[in-house]
């Protein structure tokens, strides 16, 4: 045996390398185009940036995996399309030191505006008053910032995810009634939606009998046998807030386990077709929840850095309103997953928030 | 039967001697050319990519991934791996923060505890392998668990911030310290402190590898652990001493992620194992060494690092990347075992030596 075969494979080898890199990028540029519909005709032309060279952008994506995610990366990068912007995604998949990584690199290399999606604020925070301070326009998207000076602050507005939920709570079992409370703290969300309710709880006198819950790999899971001790304890609980989905999950798989369905009532947060599922099941005690097109959210944090670079956003912080989704309006419209409820509820689109008649909303 | 033996004994055609020569040259550059050519690629296709901000930015990113991979390649001198790498510097994240927020103190305070930690770690190891007689790989993989549920229990499975609130309502009383953070966003002149620290500890691992009889002894111990006890090695101390070092470099692997990341991420370092193993096994063909060695890991970081950086401004998702990668790890594997004349001594997972 020579080695002439092995010579052949080597480059063999090194031209399908070659080649796979080739075909890998210009598949992507494909994909990326595809991802979004046609974008709608603007009204208006646009103006300055969005009018000469693509705009480039960099996406700082703490993770981007997992139903919410991905639709608000296609929401995002359906508006980018439809006004002209070169988004450069990176998604970090859950690893902070990468998303820092990330970050360092998108400042590096000086695009024209950077959006930081989600984040732990000591690992984040530094580096966007680095991209500040070297003159580049930072967006950031539910990242709780100690100091956000030149920076425009986005978030889906916890506080009215919060509130219109426990409205709802408050009509069904009024005042002065036992409340369970399943959450975990150290999370920029829901540290907001736990401020909402504690207000909630002293405004009408609610006795918060227990407070367990934590945010895991498994979150549904892991909060189960939690609320099932708590459920065991006190049997005589009214209602429970779970101001997060995964937990609410967990939470109601408990309270069937100990067979209080018809006993206690269940709120939640966070909506998917998986949660809708849950909601709409025969004798399920989750009675309300609180949504927000995670599709039309990620357009909308683009829609803001447009008018921001174009000079016409007023504010430097932006809240997207939530809608709240109660078990009768489910099932009154036959509801079955997201799609449905998004024709249901016009709401969920945010077509006139933060929008100019150069920038219509694009999310899908 | 290999042809290497073939050419010995009968006279070799010319055309053997070129296929030879030819197969020799692609052992030895074609790595170093691959890495070349993707940076000429993505300089000529990204303007932002041939600046110095991005190629200090790069070292700076894949530091930690190169330091661990220094030590996975320490523990393959001796013929050992070493799965507990990333559990040691997930360790280092979680401590370093207990000891600076917690337990308030300095930063100079917690990465002494820090590397410390990361020296046990390694001498456990040790334990289990040289004295237990337990199989490297199986040991290190116990290591691993251990490591990453004391962790976790340490710290009751939480991430530890800067002024945390603690379970019984009072505030922490410390924070992670200006001159600890300074190990990853500070800079000496114009180069970022990882970048140094990444740079020395090659050269440095270089230096005992290759410069002196601790590193002939390591090689030889892996080589042949028989024939090194007969001429006098002294085996399970160098053996214990490459763990142990490779602790210690994990640990130096999980500071930089602490600084980077200026919390107690609990899921810090989880994905370092991986690509520390990867950089070290690149690490053997680059040059055609044919072993583990320092700079050939270091090489290994920066084409990692290049891939990522560059793959993400061409816009390619994440699994393409690890595609890439994983294609790039496979080619410099064909290097070093299907091309090269030399015989490769990576005998990772020893489960099967006696």
């Amino acid at each position: 045996m020579t080695r002439r075969p092995l010579i052949l494979l080597a480059a063999a080898s090194a031209a399908v390398l070659g080649l796979a890199g080739c075909a890998q990028s210009t598949s992507a540029t494909g994909s990326a185009g595809e991802q979004s519909s046609a974008p709608a005709a603007s009204a208006a032309p646009a103006p300055a940036p969005f009018d000469g060279d693509p705009v480039k952008v960099a996406l700082v994506r703490q993770s981007g995996a997992g139903d919410y995610f991905t639709s608000w990366g296609s929401g995002a990068a359906a508006q980018a399309e439809s006004v002209n912007i070169d988004l450069t995604v990176t998604d970090a998949r859950n690893d902070n030191a990468k998303h820092a990584s990330d970050l360092e690199q998108a400042i590096a290399s000086k695009p024209d505006a950077i959006i930081v999606d989600h984040g732990q604020t000591d690992t984040i925070e530094p580096l966007v008053h680095q991209a500040v301070d070297a003159g580049i326009p930072v967006v950031v998207y539910d990242l709780a910032l100690n100091d956000p000076e030149g920076v425009i602050v986005t978030s889906q507005s916890d506080e009215s995810m919060a509130q219109g939920v426990l409205d709802q709570l408050i009509e069904d079992v009024g005042e002065g009634a036992k409340v369970g409370y399943v959450s975990a703290t150290g999370y920029a969300a829901l540290d907001r939606r736990a401020v909402v309710w504690n207000e909630v709880v002293e405004e009408n006198g609610l006795e918060q009998v227990f407070s367990t819950g934590k945010v895991t790999e498994s979150t549904a899971t892991d909060n189960i046998p939690l609320v099932d001790a708590a459920l065991k304890q006190n049997p005589d609980v009214q209602a429970i807030f779970a101001p997060y989905d995964e937990i609410t999950k967990g939470v109601v798989q408990a309270v069937n386990q100990n067979n209080l369905q018809d006993k206690v009532k269940v709120y939640g947060i966070d909506i998917s077709n998986a949660d809708i599922e849950v909601i709409t099941a025969e004798g399920s005690p989750w009675v309300a929840t609180s949504a927000t097109d995670p599709a039309a959210v990620g357009a909308a944090v683009v829609r803001t850095l447009a008018l921001s670079l174009a000079g016409e956003l007023d504010e430097e912080s932006v809240t997207f309103p939530a809608v709240t989704i109660t078990q009768d309006f489910l099932a009154e419209n036959e509801i079955t997953n997201v799609t449905d409820l998004r024709e249901a509820e016009p709401g969920l689109l945010l077509d006139d928030v933060v929008t100019a008649d150069w920038l219509p909303a694009v999310s899908s | 039967m290999t042809s290497s033996s073939l050419s010995s004994t009968a006279p070799a055609s010319l055309a053997t001697r070129i296929g030879g020569a030819v197969s020799a040259g692609v052992a030895r550059w074609g790595f170093i050319a691959v890495t070349v050519l993707l940076i000429a690629f993505f300089a000529a296709t990204e303007p932002s990519f041939a600046t110095v901000d991005n190629a200090l930015g790069m070292l700076k990113f894949i530091a930690p991934t190169a330091i661990a991979g220094l030590g996975v390649a320490l523990a393959m001198t001796i013929g050992g791996i070493d799965l507990s790498v990333g559990a040691s510097a997930g360790f280092a994240v979680s401590i370093s923060a207990w000891t600076m927020v917690i337990g308030n103190q300095v930063g100079g305070v917690a990465i002494l505890t820090v590397l410390l930690g990361g020296a046990i770690i390694g001498a456990v190891n040790a334990l289990l392998v040289v004295v237990a007689r337990i199989p490297d790989l199986l040991a290190t993989l116990t290591t691993m668990f251990v490591v990453v549920g004391l962790k976790l229990i340490l710290v009751n499975g939480q991430s530890i911030s800067s002024r945390m609130t603690l379970p019984d309502g009072t505030t922490a009383p410390g924070v992670f310290t200006a001159d600890f953070l300074w190990l990853d966003r500070g800079r000496i002149g114009p180069i970022p402190v990882p970048v140094i620290l990444f740079l020395v500890l090659t050269a440095l691992l270089w230096f005992v590898l290759e410069h002196t009889r601790w590193g002939r002894a390591l090689y030889a111990v892996g080589a042949n652990a028989e024939a090194a006890r007969l001429a006098g090695i002294r085996v399970r101390t160098y053996r214990a001493a490459a763990y142990i070092g490779c602790g210690l470099l994990a640990s130096i692997a999980g500071l930089l992620l602490s600084a980077r990341i200026g919390q107690g991420d609990v899921s810090a370092g989880n994905s370092l194992l991986l690509d520390a193993v990867a950089v070290a096994l690149v690490g053997v063909s680059v040059l055609g060494a044919g072993k583990p060695n320092a700079w050939g890991t270091a090489l290994g970081a920066v084409l990692i690092a290049v891939m990522v950086t560059g793959f993400t401004m061409l816009g390619l998702p994440y699994y393409a990347q690890d595609f890439g990668k994983g294609i790039v790890l496979l080619v410099a594997l064909l290097f070093s075992f299907t091309f090269s004349r030399r015989r490769v001594a990576v005998t990772a997972g020893s489960t099967t030596t006696r």
